[in-house]
């Protein structure tokens, strides 16, 4: 009996002892890696790129003094002129919020969000469901100071042992009463493949 | 004669032995973080300013040989208190020309940064 009961105890032991105590579940050839890593995998835009752009255009701009006093900003969508497809939205969208983080601007509706808005707006004021004190008036809505416009371009040339792609990103802050151009940057990138 | 000799060639070994000194608080070098290596390039005087609410840094870099040197470099903005006021920024890739001295400029992203970090890594 206690030898039974001895040999029962050392398998619970042994099977204790080899529970996985990790807080991983599989994935041995699976990794999280480091966002913010220089990625070169291949040379086409990047995760770096758009990182080095968002955050090139967003510093030079906040410091360069124009936005005094919060202003509000219309965002426009980035032109792609490039030959391959850029998702130009998560530019604007990088901008916006490293602009918004560092407290310089605020941001009006721009094109995307503008239909959500007025929906918003209508039925609050049209459908009859809402606390009359609660409703957001219509009227109200800040208009933007400043709109904020880019555009990428390339240029990409290849040869029998190099390909070289050339980018350039251009950000302008345009007076929506004027129409001056009040501040413009632009970031140049180039990146190139040996064969 | 030989007591003395074998004094002077203990107090050598002990001076070989001995740690460099680490760089003085608030001094250029204290602000320079070395991930792994930093072959062939040197940080050199650094000129910080505050313009529009703004830190903003000039570090000089110099390649000391005669080939290109790709570096990679990222700040860390830090508050009063020592700690980031910021999110991590990405890593970006420098390349400094055989023998060439060439200044890395940086502004900080929010007005609460009073002070920074250099992380630098080599290839």
């Amino acid at each position: 009996m206690f030898a039974r009961f001895s040999i029962l105890a050392v398998v619970v032991a042994l099977a204790s002892g080899c529970a996985n105590n990790s807080p991983v579940l599989g994935g041995k050839n699976i990794g999280y890696g480091d966002s913010k890593a220089v990625e070169l995998v291949t040379n086409e835009f990047g995760s770096t790129d758009l990182q080095m752009i968002a955050e090139s255009m967003t510093r030079s701009l906040a410091q360069s003094g124009i936005l005094q006093g919060r202003p509000v900003v219309q965002v426009y969508d980035v032109k792609n002129k490039t030959s391959e497809y850029i998702d130009t939205r998560e530019i604007t969208t990088s901008i916006k919020t490293q602009l918004m983080k560092s407290g310089t601007a605020r941001f009006a509706s721009d094109n995307t969000q503008m239909q959500s808005q007025v929906d918003q707006l209508k039925l609050q004021n049209q459908s009859g469901l809402y606390k009359k004190n609660t409703v957001a008036k219509t009227g109200n809505m800040i208009a933007a100071k400043y709109r904020l416009e880019g555009s990428i371009s390339s240029i990409v040339k290849r040869s029998s042992d190099y390909k070289d792609v050339f980018y350039k990103f251009s950000l302008q802050l345009i007076d929506v009463e004027s129409g001056l151009a009040e501040w413009m940057d632009e970031k140049e990138i180039r990146k190139t493949t040996e064969r | 004669m030989r007591i003395k000799l074998l004094a002077a060639l203990t107090v050598a070994l002990l001076a070989g032995c001995a740690t460099p000194p680490p760089p003085a608080p608030g001094s250029a070098a204290s602000k320079v973080v070395v991930m792994g290596k930093l072959k062939n390039i040197e940080v050199g005087p650094m000129r910080v300013a505050r313009e529009n609410g703004f830190l903003t840094v000039k570090v000089s870099l110099n390649n000391t040989s005669s080939s290109n040197k790709a570096m990679f470099y990222r700040f860390a903005w830090l508050g009063n208190d020592g700690f980031p006021v910021a999110d991590e920024e990405g890593w970006k890739t420098l390349t400094l020309y055989g023998s060439q001295s060439s200044i890395l400029p940086a502004i900080a992203p929010v007005t609460q940064a009073t002070d920074f970090r250099l992380e630098v890594q080599s290839q």
